[in-house]
């Protein structure tokens, strides 16, 4: 093995921070689909010849976990049959995809003829065929009625791109132009990642390159070790309630058994039998939504590789249930739903092994799509809208949660785009994209901020596809802290008729939202950490001035009297926080996740 | 006649006098508490040394530049204007928001902090009315809102009101009403329109730099006013300047309209400075690094070429307009050093000027890094700035004993050999920020130094860093404003142009070039330049069709045809190839913003000559001092040179130390220096 000196180590970890960087810069300045270029839906990581990530960046958490097992079972496919110049394609959760509508493209990287790496870019379509546009259809019992399912093909084959099999793709597809500007995208992140890989080597010879990306791995699996050392030797247990969103068949739960030996840590998932209802989880998009649950209480400094996964092993649970789903299973709402109750389950379990680093859960996933025709244009649109999932984060112990940096799932790496690029993108007015008063969970430290989001369709009917969960349970809190106003915590969507009638729903459902009508999403804060009772009056009378908490939500909530002038009347105050010692968090209703 | 650049720095206010083959450089204390102050004394002191009075000195001057930190420090400190901001209903957050995205590199760390809101909630007045993305009337400004939120704005007794509304730029009208209510409403209060600050797509960019530039804009008014007038009073009759963020020069009016342009303008004349020194040495490549006393400024130059952002995070807040880029770090000649539960740290927290290292002696008790290159016998033992600086060696050491050795029991000189190995490798994470991080490896390019703090740390920091090349001008300590006097005039003037490239009627977009070019030109000639200095860029923001993010292609300013217009076409699938490695000839192309680059051409003033000569360093020796260093692994005895007395074409051995007037080289051993007839170190390994 050669000499590694630290200088040339710092320069290839930082030329594979700039390779993913850029591959990230190249989706979200060339694709079309606004998933893409607004919200930041994608994920782009390099990885060795034998499949492992060596680089994993800044995007969207839940793909990085997933994209592990996907890149290994893409390289055994075609084993053997890979040549320069050819280009992967994939989207099938039944091998190791996450959902169907993640459409990830992987690029060999040849040196001197020979396979050493490969670039690979996973990145959310707006439409994957199907008979709901976007893809998210609570009517399908099985995964073939969800869309197109393209296990492992080759779509480019010796530089050229193979026309008969993206023909095949692009018939089955809405929105046919944008899908075929969204394969040059992921084709030009694949090939950025390629020059910049060569580009290395190049200048430091494979054999040095290697020798330090060995050492790259090495070093984050022992940052790992080290972390895991210091939590208590132990089983711990969490189980998160999942709410029906729409099925019919009531509240399941899901159950995480985190074990934790030295430094290592295995998990067992238990979940029910699979639903019909797309709220499965297949194998690779489970384990993906283990691993979030311990970065989020481990905290680990980037940069991160597939090291760090290695002293944590995971057994996703009984064939054919909900977190180890099967053919047929349906899952397209699997990236959010359950993934975000399993990243609970582990968090719960390691809030009872760590309490003094626990941190409170983040707004789960509760948001719409939209589709429809473009009046002047005369062609089909669909766009997820990422902004409506854009929920509050949770507390940490010494901090506030973010507002509006959610969902769980991805910890603020999406974004919810300018709204004037989304009118200028769809035949819509947006009335409102604003924070939501009284959403953030009670605590001594106070979850963040949900948001509003507000549309009006111009001069169309406009589908409005509502997908998530997060409109019967709030977001769980942590280490004592409790709602006491849970409507504000609570999702929903609100159909506004032009007589502004209003119509809420609380379940997946399809609206069609005519001109002169709107639709709103309502989505939930993140959760609390500690005792709202012992927060800071004046922090209260704070969130009160701002409008983050109404008067009523400090009354009730954290026991402080604002007056309308905004002085705070302490006597009031005393009289309130004192008569709350003995009060049990259970009259005011359940508290999911949340230990007293 | 003489041009002055005078640049302010956190710890320094520095002077750089130039012309008749001359420059000369000054430093004087600054005052944060008053900064104009540290003018009139860095005056006084230039004027002093040339035996003359401030309007004496003032009389041969014809250009003051002047690059100013009073809007980077309220920014930073967030002591800006109590900002109102006035915003379309259901809107009000997009600040807050901040598009639900967190800033990459933070993403699993659950504490790190929000950053602060230059309006906080409360004061943002949500205003009915709607315009669309056609320009077309949704529904009519809401005028009861508009006088409601003006009484609101009243009462909270802001300083500044910032507006911004959708879709402004588009169509004015709305934001026009309020500029009008506004004036006979609020009269006195600093404004700042959307549609003024930056007329481009993107609410929430335009709303963030409407608003960052309402919050500097009270401030850096007083301050402008201030330092002209003192200028006037003493009979001044020349031009004053300043150096702006795109790394160009304006006039006070130019900087006073557009306030923004002000932050972060400090260090965009490092740049032009590591430019200008690179190309005498042959090299386009060039890391440019200056460290005053509380920070270490850094950018990359490649080609000759410097950065420009557009859209991105300045400080932690969203910026629109194109700024060059240099990282800044919190590590300079004042960052206190301290012992935190057994874990030592130097910076952020600066001693600044006031009361500054303890070797001042001005009051400042806790250790910092000058304190330890006292200690590891760096800097002269009694005096810096030719003696105008007398230093309290002991003081050094007893804040050092005190506040780091004692606690871990190590001895003092131990503990400033740490001190100093930190704060190095502070500024060596800032130079991978913008080398390694970004696919450039530092061992290919020079390093051009600056600060007053900058030349003992450079061949440090090149050893870790594998840079073999450094170059030290003697104006090292005044980088900034040597690159101040060596800048051109610039003015960019920006517009929203949406159209499809093969719609676009080549008359139309000439007369929008012209009305913009008209501005830019009108402001060079009205701020001096001659008709035959001035060239013109035009850029050309592109994109395929529904794609969002923009791509730019320059031009000269050259008349617009339909041929021309299929030669820009081409142009942009050529530089999205280059950039992203595919292009998209059969895909439409619509072309988005346009902006108007007008440059002002400066010779620089001509500033070689007049160096000894002689066959060795010998005669320039002065003494022998012990010096600290990893590589003699302790103190050695290491020869001390008298810069003004060390001739040109010579070579200096390290372990060296070069004692220049507002500045100290220390050639670390394995180094040697040789000096140029212009007046520049080349240190090579």
């Amino acid at each position: 093995m050669p000499e590694i000196d630290p200088i040339t180590l710092s320069v290839v970890q930082g030329s594979l921070e700039t390779a993913q960087r850029e591959m990230t810069t190249t989706m979200m300045h060339t694709a079309r689909s606004s998933v893409l270029n607004i919200a930041r839906d994608y994920s782009n990581a390099l990885f060795d010849a034998e499949g492992q990530m060596l680089i994993q960046g800044q995007d969207i958490p839940i793909h990085l976990g997933s994209l592990m097992p996907a890149t290994k079972a893409v390289i055994e496919r075609f084993e053997g049959d890979v040549a320069e110049g050819d280009v992967m394609y994939h989207n099938d959760p039944a091998h190791s995809g996450s959902h169907i509508l993640d459409c990830c493209m992987y690029k060999p990287v040849f040196v001197d003829g020979e396979l050493r790496y490969w670039t690979v870019s996973k990145g959310h379509v707006t439409d994957i065929g199907g008979p709901v546009p976007s893809g998210y259809n609570p009517e399908a019992t099985e995964i073939y009625a969800e869309g197109l399912r393209i296990p492992p093909v080759k779509l480019w084959e010796g530089g050229e791109v193979r026309e008969d099999v993206r023909d095949l793709l692009l018939a089955n597809v809405r929105s046919e132009e944008d899908w075929k500007g969204d394969l040059n995208a992921q084709y030009g992140a694949v090939n950025i990642g390629e020059r910049h890989l060569q580009r290395l080597v190049d200048r430091y010879g494979g054999e040095t390159v290697d020798a330090c990306f060995d050492r790259l791995l090495d070093r984050a699996e022992s940052a790992m070790r080290e972390e895991l050392e210091t939590i208590p030797d132990g089983t711990y247990e969490g189980t998160v309630p999942l709410e029906d969103s729409g099925h019919g068949l009531g509240e399941i739960e899901i159950t995480a058994r985190v074990t934790v030996d030295g430094d290592e840590a295995s998990v067992e998932l238990e979940s029910p039998e699979q639903v019909p209802y797309y709220i499965n989880s297949y194998e690779a998009n489970s384990v993906s939504g283990v691993y979030l649950g311990f970065m989020m209480l481990l905290q680990l400094d980037p940069p991160y590789n597939e090291g760090l996964y290695r002293p944590i092993s995971v057994d996703v649970g009984e064939p054919g249930t909900v977190t180890n789903a099967e053919t047929p299973a349906p899952h397209v709402n699997c990236t959010t739903t359950p993934s975000e109750t399993i990243t609970d389950a582990v968090r719960t379990a390691l809030e009872e092994a760590v309490p003094e680093r626990a941190v409170a859960s983040w707004g789960h996933t509760s948001g719409v799509n939209i589709a429809g025709e473009n009046p002047e244009r005369g062609t089909p649109y669909t766009t997820m809208v990422l902004a409506s999932i854009i929920s509050g984060a949770g507390a940490a112990h010494d901090m506030d949660g973010w507002h509006s940096r959610g969902p769980l799932c991805c910890f603020g790496a999406l974004s919810s785009g300018d709204v004037e690029i989304m009118e200028h993108m769809y035949p819509i007015v947006l009335h409102r994209y604003s924070l939501r008063p009284d959403s953030g969970g009670a605590g001594r430290q106070r979850g963040g901020c949900g948001t509003i989001w507000e549309v009006e369709p111009r001069d169309h009917e406009m589908q409005v596809i509502m997908w998530g969960e997060a409109r019967k349970t709030e977001t769980p809190n942590a280490l004592g802290a409790y709602n006491t106003l849970r409507e504000p915590k609570l999702g929903r969507v609100e159909h506004e008729g032009e007589d502004g009638e209003v119509e809420e729903y609380r379940e997946n459902a399809i609206l069609t939202v005519a001109p002169g009508e709107r639709a709103r999403n309502y989505n939930p804060g993140g959760g609390g950490v500690g005792d709202p009772t012992t927060r800071p009056v004046e922090a209260v009378a704070e969130d009160v001035k701002q409008g983050i908490v109404t008067h009523e939500g400090a009354r009730e909530e954290y026991g402080v009297a604002v007056r309308e002038d905004g002085s705070v009347d302490e006597a009031e105050t005393e009289r309130l926080r004192a008569g709350r010692g003995n009060e049990s968090p259970e009259e005011s209703g359940p508290v999911p996740g949340g230990e007293r | 006649m003489y041009r002055l650049g005078i640049d302010s720095g956190g710890t320094f206010t520095d002077f750089v006098l130039a012309g008749d083959g001359d420059v000369s450089v000054y430093k004087t204390p600054s005052t944060p508490d008053d900064p104009a102050q540290a003018v009139k004394d860095g005056l006084a002191l230039v004027a002093d040394d040339l035996d003359t009075d401030v309007p004496g000195l003032l009389a041969d001057i014809d250009i003051v530049i002047h690059g100013t930190t009073v809007a980077t420090n309220a920014l930073i400190e967030h002591t800006g204007a109590k900002v109102g901001l006035l915003c379309t209903e259901g809107h009000e957050d997009s600040l807050e928001i901040r598009l639900g995205h967190k800033e990459d590199g933070h993403r699993y760390d659950m504490t790190y902090p929000m950053a602060e809101m230059l309006v906080p909630r409360h004061l943002r007045v949500p205003v009915g009315g709607r315009v669309l993305s056609d320009g077309s009337e949704h529904a009519p400004l809401d005028e009861a809102d508009v006088y409601d939120a003006v009484e609101r704005l009243r009462e909270a007794d802001v300083d500044a009101v910032a507006v911004s509304l959708v879709w402004s730029f588009e169509n004015p009208s709305h934001e026009e009403r309020v500029r009008e209510i506004l004036a006979e409403e609020l009269p006195g209060v600093h404004t700042s329109f959307s549609v003024d600050v930056l007329p481009q797509v993107r609410e929430y960019t335009r709303t963030s730099t409407t608003v960052v530039n309402a919050y500097v804009k009270p401030t850096l008014d007083r301050y402008v006013e201030r330092v002209e007038g003192y200028l006037q009073e003493n009979g001044f009759e020349g031009q004053t300047r300043y150096i702006q963020a795109n790394g160009g020069i304006t006039s006070s009016e130019g900087l006073r309209e557009r306030p923004a342009y002000a932050i972060n303008s400090g260090p965009a004349g490092g740049p032009a400075a590591g430019r200008h020194l690179g190309a005498k040495f042959g090299s386009e490549d060039v890391i440019t690094v200056d460290m005053g006393g509380t920070s270490f400024d850094v950018s990359l130059t490649k080609d000759g070429s410097t950065e420009i952002r557009k859209d991105f995070d300045l400080m932690r807040y969203r910026m629109g307009l194109p700024m060059l880029q240099v990282e800044t770090i919190g590590a300079g000649g004042g960052s206190v050093a301290s012992l935190d539960r057994g874990v030592l740290t130097v910076g952020p927290e600066s001693a600044g000027a006031d009361p500054g290292p303890a070797c001042y002696d001005r009051g400042g008790t806790k250790p910092t890094t000058t304190d330890a290159l006292v200690v590891l016998g760096y800097l002269n033992q009694e005096e810096l700035l030719g003696g105008r600086m007398k230093i309290d060696a002991d003081a050094s050491r007893r804040a050092i004993e005190g506040h780091v050795a004692a606690d871990s029991q190590l001895d003092v000189e131990s503990a400033a050999a740490g001190i100093l190995e930190i704060v190095n490798k502070n500024m060596v994470d800032g130079i991978r920020q913008v080398s390694i991080e970004k696919g450039h490896d530092p061992r290919d390019f020079a390093m051009v130094v600056g600060g007053g703090a900058g030349p003992a740390h450079a061949t440090g920091l090149a050893d870790e860093l594998g840079i073999g090349r450094v170059l030290v001008p003697k104006t090292s300590s005044v980088l900034c404003a040597y690159g101040e006097v060596v800048s051109n005039y610039k003015h960019n003037r920006l517009a929203s142009y949406p159209s499809p490239v093969e719609a676009i009627d080549p008359a139309d977009l000439e007369a929008r070039f012209a009305e913009l070019e008209a501005e830019g030109v009108g402001q060079l000639r009205a701020e001096g330049i001659d008709e035959a200095d001035i060239s013109l860029q035009r850029v050309f923001e592109m994109r395929y069709r529904n794609q969002i993010k923009e791509c730019e292609v320059t031009r000269p300013a050259t008349e617009i045809t339909d041929e021309w217009l299929s030669e820009l076409r081409e142009a942009f699938d050529e530089r999205h190839e280059e950039l992203y490695t595919y292009a998209e000839p059969e895909t439409g192309v619509d072309l988005i913003n346009v902006e108007s680059v007008a440059i002002g051409r400066v010779d620089p003033p001509d500033i070689s000559g007049g160096l000894p000569t002689g066959d060795d360093a010998e005669t320039a020796r002065v003494a022998t001092r012990e010096a600290y260093f990893e590589e003699t692994d302790g103190f050695v005895e290491t020869p001390v040179y008298d810069g003004s007395a060390i001739p040109v074409d010579v070579d200096v051995e390290g372990p060296a130390v070069v004692e220049e007037d507002t500045t100290t080289i220390v050639v670390n051993p394995g180094w040697s220096a040789r000096l140029d007839d212009s007046g520049v170190y080349e240190l090579t390994r």
